[in-house]
């Protein structure tokens, strides 16, 4: 993958380190060394996680164990819009699940997928309490509310024409 | 307690001037909520048109009521001690606000209740809305009031009091106080606090951690993110009180990634408390020495298990550990742990502050106090209330979120998110005390309350919670991961008309396996398809033996069909996502195998133009043999 290659490589390691040369082994470094990482790059490269991995003295497998167990950690580079799809219980009430599928049908792509374009990217999110705004989606995270089934279907097209949706 | 008096009389310096005494202010409500709600827009209107009208205003920062169907709420204070509360203030109505303020007058239509001060014609006192009658606010009675960036706002209303005084108690005095007082742990278990906290007290090894489980991630409920958001220092002074009793010294606020703001304003509260001398080494001179920090999750269900939780931090996936041991004897870094929910450490304060006769005030004997619910779904005022236990669900639903909209019949109440399940709306004037709901097969929760129409399907809300708890299981017992996308796969063939009536006893029996794993994530699973088999029989039966969805809304049960060839069919046309609304000559129809039942069509065109119908014909139903 393109971007994917321009994070790897001796510069691209010796800058992780540098980045997360404050964290410790033995402790309780390893979520925020991560953290780190996926907001400096957007996602955790695979070469980001060995270096986690040596800096807070852990096997790379059980780093790369949690990088996977938790949703909100990405391994590849994100779309240039993210649609953040919620998936709560007043959002299902008011017709989330169609939103969802219109989406999906709209971009082409399933849960957690992205356009071949880069363009968009769908992933799951989860109820943070903003439930007035029922059914919603996050673009980048700033919130798009009381949406119609057809306010989804022109923010989808939007996307796919290449709007950022803002 | 020299350290003490001396900071509350800084804090009370900073306090009174911040109320700018004879001087007009504007003051916004700020939170996750009001900032989804177009919080930004509204504050760079504000400026924009305080600096253009020249105006001599103060602009302010508090947190949130819980006033979150009318986010953003502005609260403007005038110059002679009147303040009034306008709702919905949108950029676009700032000018129309701001209009008003310029000449000393109401802006009639966003004004919404007069908080303090002279009455104003026609409009009600904030405590007469019908969404504050019934609420009684002691973990809430900042929210709204104070700035949470501002730890001096917290100190004025005599906060980090309460650990003043437990400073000066023994150990088994600040847990005896816990004990009388009868708080018990908000988090779901319902066990008594301070029994917990004499667990750690007396438990061997060094050093002792404390962490608050701020992970919150029953969807549906924000209740803790309301205290972490807009109070965020009450939660500290009840981990210090606790320190206080166990001899912890060192804590973690463990709150989940999806709350960006409150990973924010708790940093910052750590760092001002720190500053202070509230956290650190002889804390308030008294000698005690106590630190914490924020640690951020990364977006994992099961890490609101305590065990799950404590892996999380151990540098390792959030998988809940097998217990004993339990974390009182080897917890985060295999050293004594207490865990507690936010609203369980918020409550100590205002039990220190004040006295136990004063907190068994409020709520039943079994359970004292109050409790923080967050009301959402099809609901009309959707917000965060707080009423003592005890208190009938219908005062908090009916009456604080004022029912269902539109007229439409409350069907069923979901209380306690995923691990909890439905009840039918007939059970309204439950009251809300744990005990209550388990007779229902539901458990009252953590407090999320969601509410849904006659028009919902119960099955489709039932099984994405199933989704859910296949998903967000973390894989260790296969009871778990098996057994819920056993229970996945039936409830789709149920919602697509492949239901067999032998399903209801697959699902009972799954249901039993599933006891057998490890955590409350894979025990309690069950509990959602289990209530809709007890309590929506009928709908289920529907779904089973007439493979008709009754709300129509399960995709697999319902057809589109153009009804009349009337207007808007060119625009549903449009709208359309997989071109299914096909134009033959002038006429339209619907194409099935291209239809994906996402009812934009429906919207767009004139009502009753295209109708939504079951898939199937109706059939005779046998009635299921007696056994």
């Amino acid at each position: 993958m393109r971007t994917q290659s321009t994070h790897d490589g001796p510069a691209f390691r010796r800058a992780v380190r540098e980045l997360v040369a404050a964290f410790r082994p033995g402790g309780d470094d390893l979520l925020p060394a991560l953290h780190k990482v996926h907001h400096e790059y957007g996602y955790i490269p695979r070469a980001a996680a060995e270096e986690v991995a040596r800096q807070v003295g852990l096997p790379a497998a059980r780093v790369w164990g949690a990088i996977t167990f938790y949703s909100e950690f990405r391994t590849e580079p994100p779309a240039d819009v993210t649609v953040g799809w919620c998936s709560g219980p007043a959002c299902r009430l008011k017709g989330g699940d169609r939103v969802r599928r219109i989406f999906e049908v709209e971009l082409g792509i399933g849960m957690g997928g992205k356009t071949v374009d880069n363009r968009a990217g769908l992933h799951m999110a989860q109820c943070n309490g903003q439930c007035e705004l029922a059914p919603m989606v996050w673009l980048n995270g700033r919130e798009r509310g009381n949406l119609s089934m057809a306010d989804a279907v022109r923010i989808a097209r939007e996307l796919k024409a290449g709007k950022t949706g803002e | 307690m020299s350290d003490y008096l001396d900071l509350r009389q800084r804090a009370e310096e900073t306090w009174n001037a911040w109320q700018r005494p004879g001087k007009t202010r504007i003051i916004y409500s700020s939170d996750t909520t009001s900032v989804g709600r177009g919080l930004a827009d509204t504050v760079a209107a504000l400026e924009q048109g305080i600096a253009a009208r020249g105006l001599d205003v103060a602009l302010q920062r508090v947190g949130s009521r819980g006033l979150h169907y009318m986010e953003p709420v502005v609260e403007v204070a005038d110059a002679a001690g009147g303040h009034v509360l306008y709702g919905n203030v949108t950029a676009n109505r700032v000018p129309a606000l701001l209009s008003a303020v310029e000449r000393g007058e109401l802006a009639r239509d966003l004004a919404v209740a007069v908080v303090s001060g002279p009455d104003v014609a026609g409009l009600p006192r904030l405590e007469d809305l019908p969404f504050w009658q019934g609420q009684v606010r002691r973990l809430m009675q900042f929210c709204g009031l104070i700035d949470p960036e501002v730890i001096d706002h917290y100190l004025a209303q005599a906060g980090y009091s309460g650990l003043a005084r437990a400073l000066q108690m023994t150990p088994e005095e600040v847990i005896k106080e816990m004990l009388d007082s009868g708080i018990w742990g908000r988090g779901g278990a319902a066990f008594p606090a301070g029994r917990k906290w004499d667990f750690l007290r007396t438990a061997r090894g060094e050093p002792k951690y404390l962490i608050c489980n701020a992970d919150e991630g029953d969807p549906g409920a924000w209740v803790n993110r309301m205290l972490l958001e807009c109070d965020p220092h009450v939660i500290i002074e009840g981990m210090l009180i606790a320190a206080r009793a166990t001899g912890a010294t060192y804590g973690y606020i463990y709150v989940r990634d999806e709350y960006g703001l409150a990973v924010e304003r708790m940093n910052m509260a750590l760092a001002q408390a720190r500053e202070r001398g509230l956290l650190g080494e002889n804390i308030l001179g008294l000698g005690m020495t106590y630190d914490m920090e924020v640690f951020r999750g990364a977006g994992a269900y099961v890490c609101g298990d305590e065990t799950g939780l404590l892996s999380s931090i151990d540098d390792d996936r959030g998988m809940p550990r097998i217990k004993p041991p339990f974390p009182a004897q080897a917890g985060v870094h295999n050293k004594p742990t207490n865990v507690n929910n936010v609203e369980t450490y918020a409550n100590a304060p205002l039990l220190f502050r004040n006295s136990v006769a004063w907190y068994r005030e409020m709520g039943t004997e079994r359970n004292s106090g109050t409790k923080m619910f967050s009301i959402s779904g099809d609901i009309v005022r959707v917000g965060v209330v707080e009423v003592p236990f005890g208190v009938p669900m219908s005062t908090v639903l009916l009456g604080m979120g004022g029912g269902v909209p539109g007229g439409r019949a409350l069907k069923a109440i979901q209380p306690g998110g995923p691990l909890s399940g439905v009840i039918p709306g007939s059970l309204v004037d439950l009251p809300l005390e744990p005990e209550a709901f388990r007779p229902h097969a539901v458990m009252m929760g953590g407090g999320g309350l969601t509410v849904a129409s006659e028009d919902r399907c119960v099955l489709d809300l039932v099984k994405y919670f199933l989704i859910f708890c296949e998903d967000e299981s973390c894989g260790r017992c296969t009871t778990c991961h098996g057994g819920s996308q056993r229970m996945v796969e039936i409830f789709e063939r149920i919602t697509s008309g492949q239901g067999k009536p032998s399903d209801i006893d697959t699902l009972q029996l799954l249901a039993q396996t599933l006891q057998w794993s490890n955590c409350a994530h894979g025990q309690l699973t069950p509990t959602a398809p289990l209530s809709a088999i007890r309590n929506f029989r009928e709908e289920l039966d529907a779904h089973i033996r007439e493979k008709r969805c009754p709300a129509r809304a399960c995709p697999g049960l319902i057809n589109y069909e153009v009804a009349a060839q009337g207007s808007g069919l060119a625009e549903a046309a449009a709208i359309c996502p997989t071109g299914a609304v096909v134009q033959e000559g002038a006429r339209y129809r619907i194409d099935d195998a291209r239809c994906i039942r996402c009812d934009a069509c429906r919207e767009v065109a004139a009502p009753g133009v295209i109708q939504v119908t079951d898939r199937f014909l109706p059939v005779e139903v046998v009635a299921a043999p007696a056994r």
